[in-house]
């Protein structure tokens, strides 16, 4: 009985997700959104959660992470053009490419410190793009992006609208579970401990250097499989996949919607999505000017994102009560 | 390698101006950096409203007015944008510094883009400066005839011109003296009495303004268009790390390194795209603070 309950304690947020993921076909419409961006927001829930692991668990800031998202997306087309249709094969060999990159650049990136490493790892993504457009250009397809895929497939279920958006849907409940699990582990404890002071779990003995690359390396598999399950989702892979602008946005989605929380990340990826798709109707061209003034702000006055306004909301409710 | 003296000089002199650029840029940047502890993400940025307030003062009223409005109007900038904003993040993490640097990049970026559209933005050389410099005429040793577009050469000179200009302010004056008392120790100087924060803030105007002078004589040759800010920033902020961040001497030699590589890499395409990322890469192997980097900064 008392597992059962701790079981229920523990993963209440994750039996949240799962309800309102796998329920958002029937309301998300209703909102404006159109199908298709849901299946996008599910995607990006699961680059954040991971992205999260890394900036909101250890504190480390990186500004390169459409690397792993674009090298897993080109691994992923080109598997599904060159060896077969069916998208296990291409998201396993894209996840295990885009891994060893992680582990390469970790192992570069993460002899220094905060400033360093997000300034490197930015380097690094900027260089894989310009890579992309030149010596791989044979591969990518260059300017034009990689197209010409074939339908991807689940061994013999065809991947098209609905059945897209709950195997992503499904994918991002996995791996938000796997998230939770591993921010209650002992090891999720060390990758916090690193943020708090990592001088300080150095003296006590612990090879901090060892977590921080698990960390990188873990939130380098969940942008991998982002970025295989966009190629799902729509057949196309741009250089745009890897520039700044991709790994500059999921910053942004995890900041507005508050770092180290995991759901945060998430609500910030959905608000950013729903702006850029749904609200930028009306605001044009200058929808990310308005994004970027919201950005700002949150960064001035509220570090804490959504889930501080949240927060902050809530006690003021609750303080309410109690002084009645 | 196969290559003639001729060839050989004009490469020297397309690194030079590959690297007055980055140097001009990177300098502001390792000056802020340096005093201030914080990184400016909005550095491209500052550069970008340079180009377009230069080649809109250009268009409009000439370059002798550009020249002479510019850099001033960006050292202001610079100081409004201290005093109203980064001086709030300096007891906050560098990631905070970051992020809000980042953010402020974002909106200068889209209000220029709305302002002027995404296209690029013809910038008219003054007449002065058009044409080529006969560089036989100079070089003694060179066969023949060889030619260099004089305006590169402009650029080159400005570079050294404003280098030599701020060692002299922080080597020869006293207010120098403080600003690189502050690079070692803030902290002892506010001990000692020493206003630091409106050091700070001119600072901060200084690297904005370098900025300015840049955009003024790079902007025909970087293009003026709403993507050149972030273009110019990631080689730049390498170049900070190459040179050893807050190293000014760093900055020039890591500026001129870069500069060289790309332009004698150039006729091998592969090797052009990645050689700044592979030379940054052997840098931090072999040396992680970087080529004249300070023992324990940042290190």
């Amino acid at each position: 009985m008392i597992t059962q309950n701790n079981f229920w304690q523990h993963n209440k947020a994750v039996f949240i997700f799962a309800l309102v993921a796998l329920t958002m076909p029937l309301w998300f419409p209703l909102m404006g959104g159109y199908s298709g961006l849901d299946t996008k927001i599910m995607i990006f829930c699961i680059f954040v959660v991971g992205f999260d692991i890394l900036l909101g668990f250890t504190g480390y800031l990186s500004f390169g992470h459409a690397a792993f998202f674009g090298i897993s997306a080109y691994v992923t087309g080109i598997m599904l053009k060159s060896f077969s249709d069916n998208i296990i094969p291409a998201i396993i060999v894209a996840v295990a490419a885009a891994t060893l990159v992680a582990l390469i650049i970790g192992l570069l990136t993460l002899k220094r410190t905060g400033i360093y490493f997000s300034i490197l790892t930015l380097a690094f993504a900027e260089m894989f793009d310009s890579m992309a457009m030149s010596m791989l250009q044979r591969w990518t397809g260059g300017e034009n992006g990689l197209t010409g895929m074939p339908t991807p497939m689940l061994f013999d279920l065809k991947m098209q609208g609905d059945t897209v958006f709950y195997f992503c849907a499904i994918c991002a409940i996995i791996l938000f579970y796997l998230a939770k699990r591993i921010e209650r582990s002992p090891v999720g404890l060390m990758m916090k401990a690193i943020k708090c002071n990592q001088t300080r779990l150095e003296y006590t003995g612990i090879n901090a250097r060892k977590y921080k690359l698990l960390a990188f390396v873990l939130s380098a598999m969940y942008a991998a499989i982002a970025g295989a399950l966009m190629v799902v989702y729509e057949p196309f892979v741009g250089h745009e996949f890897l520039g700044w602008h991709q790994s500059g946005e999921v910053v942004i989605m995890s900041v507005i919607g508050g770092v180290g929380t995991l759901v945060g990340p998430m609500l910030g990826a959905a608000f950013m999505l729903y702006f850029e798709n749904v609200m930028s109707v009306d605001l044009g061209e200058q929808w990310l000017l308005v994004l970027g003034v919201i950005f700002m702000a949150v960064v001035i006055f509220m570090p804490g994102g959504f889930m501080e306004a949240i927060a902050r909301l809530k006690k003021r409710f609750f303080t309410t009560i109690d002084g009645e | 390698m196969d290559m003639t003296l001729n060839a050989f000089t004009l490469s020297v002199l397309t690194g030079l101006q590959l690297g007055s650029i980055y140097v001009l840029i990177a300098l502001g940047l390792t000056l802020i950096f340096g005093t201030l502890g914080v990184v400016n993400f909005a550095h491209g940025a500052l550069y970008l409203i340079a180009i377009y307030l230069a080649v809109s003062i250009n268009n409009a009223l000439g370059f002798g007015l550009a020249l002479i409005l510019v850099p001033p109007i960006l050292f202001v900038i610079g100081v409004l944008l201290e005093r109203g904003l980064i001086q709030r993040f300096y007891n906050r993490p560098h990631t905070d510094q970051i992020l809000v640097t980042f953010g402020l990049a974002i909106v200068l970026q889209e209000l220029l883009k709305w302002i002027f559209g995404a296209n690029n933005i013809p910038f008219a050389i003054p007449s002065w400066g058009n044409g080529i410099i006969m560089l036989h005429d100079y070089l003694p040793f060179l066969e023949g005839f060889v030619v260099y577009p004089k305006w590169r050469m402009i650029l080159v000179v400005v570079a050294i011109v404003t280098v030599s200009a701020v060692f002299a302010l922080l080597h020869l004056t006293r207010f120098g003296l403080v600003i690189r008392a502050g690079m070692r120790d803030a902290e002892m100087l506010q001990f000692l009495g020493v206003n630091i924060n409106r050091r700070f803030m001119i600072v901060f105007g200084l690297g904005a303004m370098i900025a300015g002078i840049a955009g003024v004589f790079g902007g025909p040759v970087t293009q003026v268009s709403p993507e050149v800010g972030m273009q110019l920033l990631v080689p730049s902020f390498l170049i900070v790390v190459i040179g050893g961040m807050g190293s000014l001497g760093g900055a020039v030699l890591a500026g001129i390194l870069i500069g060289m590589a790309q332009s004698f890499t150039a006729p091998y395409i592969y090797l052009n795209t990645i050689i700044i990322y592979l030379i940054t890469v052997i840098i931090l192997l072999v040396r992680p603070r970087g080529l004249l980097g300070a023992k324990g900064v940042f290190e």
